[in-house]
């Protein structure tokens, strides 16, 4: 999973790519840190090039919403593949990530 | 020997290259210096013993002449006494040792009564006895020969160009002829003095500065005088010896020479490298002296030969001996090589050579030495890591024993249902769950996956379970269920792991199922005709997450003889090498094709064995759990395999 994270003022916009699995998890978290310990007040995450994500990969995305949260900022993923999105509608995620 | 595996081989012969090239361009400095200096040295050796044979022959050439002065005034006091002038021509003999004949030859008629008049003293060729004589008759009228005749009209001496005389001495001779002449300048006789020229061939051939060397002499025309080859000597002329030579600088020199010339030439004497030093003599004859090269360097060229010899001696020496230095200093290093080695072939407390030198060779060592040290320090952290490993992994297995026990094995066995579950855990521990509980005539069933692996699913896994076990059994509806179960979890759950899950409820008598999902993959049934749908339950949101979540629970009527497909994503999501996913459709496909007779655990072995034969050999990533449910015809009696 790539993760490039490009700042535009306190709008933090992230773009991913590649697939989100038990292997790259941890790294994944290590790379959205910043985003964790950043005081941005919008994060958008494009999700174009996002191929997968398995139930670990929604932990950290459930972590990091509810770390934004916690500091009254907002997340956003936009442009999910549909089978991606699935995922998120099939665990109940997209009550609780906001999902455009 | 192998130089090319040889370390120290090698070394001496680069050693042996540097020293050889060494020595050879000094031995050829020291060949071209000697040969110059030799050179030089043999030019004027070769000067000077010209300038001593010119001195040596014109001393007596001069003898000659001054004793023919001398005898010229003798004649004139006693020209009056005849009879003495036999004794004067005896004593000039005898008084020279050089001349062989004497002879005082008057005009005719100087005496009266004398038409020929001229005494003649020589030496017999054999016996060395004095012999005197009157020369001049009718058959030897010598006033017409040249020697009388030559010195008469040029009215000075005169000295003849050798001739071989077979009248007198029978030796090759020069002769000497003054003319005589009274008070008032008038000629009357000639004074003659015969010089043998043998001894000039014998003085000649002695001069030898150089084993090969030798001198020469020419008349003025140019006929050799003397020379070590006799044959040659009034036979031959410097030209004629020129001719049969290639170089012909040697007709330059002989007409130089006879120029009476005095010089030092370089020239091919019969293709030998030579050169000739010449000079002349008083009376137009001129000397020369021939070196060959070969001749001046020969002693050179020997002791160069030598040098040589040594040099290759000293060479081999070299590289043995150096050979010999560098394998005693390099000893340790291939000491060290088969050190290491042996460490290397798993020997880690092999001992390394020791050197007492404190050089490159020792640092060599202590890095050796140091590196065994690392390896044996890293090999005790290595053991002590993996036995901790080996313990860490030994617990693990306990723990995913303990895991699966704690999942029911024992199922039931009814006539209205057929219900089996397994889970093929992956490598690594899963959170993977199944639950079912017969109460009365209804079976509560549930199918779980907790987010994540390891230990951290397993203890998630282990806390749901044991909430369902508890709030299950209470008969509530399934949302209730559902939200004290996910009330349980969110408490003190800080680390947001979540756990997806289908729980239902069945009456066996009804039909009826009442069931809710929590964030779970949609279980498929298949009709009793053997259609397949998968189950589109509300999704809700996975437990664990927001404790006060509202879930909602769903109700459908079930057909006798439908069934049930529980599973979880490590079915569909089941990958092979090119990450294609087993997928949903698949899974529809196979529940499509059951067969009607199959039992539950025989339907779910062959959903597993469908998955490896998709993933055909690929890591299984994820826990595979599978819990296949067949609602039965009342009147059914078929019994539990």
């Amino acid at each position: 999973m790539n993760v490039t994270i490009n700042e535009e003022g306190a709008k933090a916009l992230v773009k991913l790519e590649g697939r989100l699995d038990t292997t790259n998890a941890d790294q994944f978290m290590k790379d959205i840190t910043p985003l964790m310990n950043g005081s941005h007040t919008e994060i958008e995450m494009d999700c174009t090039e996002m191929e997968y994500t398995s139930s670990q990969g929604l932990r950290m995305f459930l972590m990091l919403q509810k770390t934004v949260s916690s500091r009254g900022a907002k997340l956003v993923l936009k442009n999910m593949k549909p089978h991606v999105k699935e995922v998120f509608d099939i665990t109940g995620f997209s009550h609780i990530i906001n999902i455009l | 020997m192998n130089f090319k595996k040889s370390f120290s081989s090698r070394l001496s012969l680069y050693v042996l290259l540097v020293s050889a090239s060494l020595m050879i361009v000094l031995t050829l400095l020291l060949s071209l210096i000697a040969t110059a200096v030799l050179r030089k040295n043999a030019i004027e050796k070769a000067e000077l013993t010209l300038n001593n044979t010119v001195l040596e022959i014109e001393k007596v050439i001069t003898e000659v002449e001054r004793s023919v002065d001398n005898l010229d005034w003798v004649v004139q006091q006693n020209l009056g006494n005849e009879e003495f002038m036999y004794e004067v021509t005896r004593e000039m003999v005898s008084a020279n040792p050089n001349v062989i004949g004497s002879a005082v030859a008057f005009e005719p008629g100087f005496y009266k009564g004398r038409s020929y008049f001229a005494p003649y003293s020589y030496i017999g060729d054999v016996s060395g006895e004095l012999h005197t004589i009157q020369l001049g008759n009718e058959n030897y009228d010598y006033p017409l020969l040249d020697w009388y005749q030559i010195p008469k009209l040029l009215g000075h001496a005169y000295w003849s160009e050798p001739y071989y005389d077979d009248g007198g001495g029978g030796q090759r001779m020069s002769t000497y002829s003054m003319p005589l002449t009274d008070e008032n300048g008038e000629f009357f006789g000639i004074l003659t003095a015969d010089l043998s020229l043998e001894w000039m061939s014998d003085m000649v051939s002695a001069i030898k500065p150089y084993e090969d060397s030798y001198t020469f002499i020419i008349g003025r025309n140019a006929a050799y005088i003397a020379h070590p080859d006799n044959e040659k000597v009034l036979n031959e002329t410097i030209f004629t010896s020129a001719m049969a030579m290639t170089d012909t600088i040697a007709f330059e020199i002989g007409r130089d020479m006879l120029a009476g010339n005095r010089d030092m030439r370089r020239f091919m004497n019969d293709d030998a490298a030579s050169f000739i030093v010449y000079g002349p003599l008083s009376n137009g004859w001129s000397v020369a002296l021939i070196c060959s090269y070969e001749d001046v360097f020969g002693m050179a060229m020997a002791v160069i030969m030598l040098i040589i010899f040594f040099l290759i001696l000293g060479l081999v020496a070299l590289f043995f001996g150096s050979r010999s230095i560098i394998r005693r200093m390099t000893t340790p290093i291939v000491q060290f090589g088969n050190a290491a080695m042996t460490i290397a072939k798993g020997n880690f407390n092999a001992s390394i050579p020791e050197v007492y030198s404190k050089d490159e060779i020792r640092t060599l060592r202590n890095s050796l030495a140091y590196m065994q040290r690392s390896i044996n320090t890293y090999i005790d952290e290595l053991k002590t890591t993996t036995a901790s490993n080996e313990r860490y992994e030994s617990e693990l297995n306990i723990a995913r024993e303990i895991q699966s026990s704690m999942l029911p094995h024992n199922f039931p066995i009814r006539s209205d249902l057929d219900l089996y579950a397994e889970v093929q855990p992956a490598k690594e521990v899963g959170g993977d769950l199944y639950d079912f509980l017969v109460v009365g005539d209804s079976v509560f069933f549930l199918v779980g996956d907790v987010s994540g692996k390891g230990v951290p699913a397993a203890l998630f896994m282990a806390i749901t379970r044991a909430a369902f076990r508890f709030i299950g059994a209470l008969g509530l509806p399934m949302a209730e269920v559902m939200s004290r179960v996910n009330f349980s979890l969110c408490d003190g759950n800080q680390n947001n792991m979540f756990v997806t899950i289908f729980a239902g409820r069945l009456d066996l008598k009804t039909g009826e199922m009442e069931y809710c999902n929590a964030g779970h993959n949609p279980i498929v049934i298949v009709d009793p005709a053997g259609k397949a749908s998968f189950l589109r339950a509300k999704p809700n949101l996975a437990a664990g997450l927001l404790e006060n979540f509202p879930y909602e629970d769903e109700h459908m009527k079930l057909e006798s003889g439908s069934r049930l497909i529980l599973y979880t994503d490590g079915v569909t999501e089941a990958e092979r090498e090119d990450k294609a996913q087993f997928g949903e459709q698949a899974l529809l496909e196979w529940a499509a094709g059951l067969s009607e007779t199959i039992s539950s655990k025989g339907a779910a072995h062959d959903l597993n064995a469908h998955v490896k034969m998709f993933t055909a050999g690929a890591d299984q990533n994820d826990d595979i759990t599978i819990m296949a449910i067949h609602y039965l015809k009342n009147n059914n009696t078929k019994n539990q395999e």
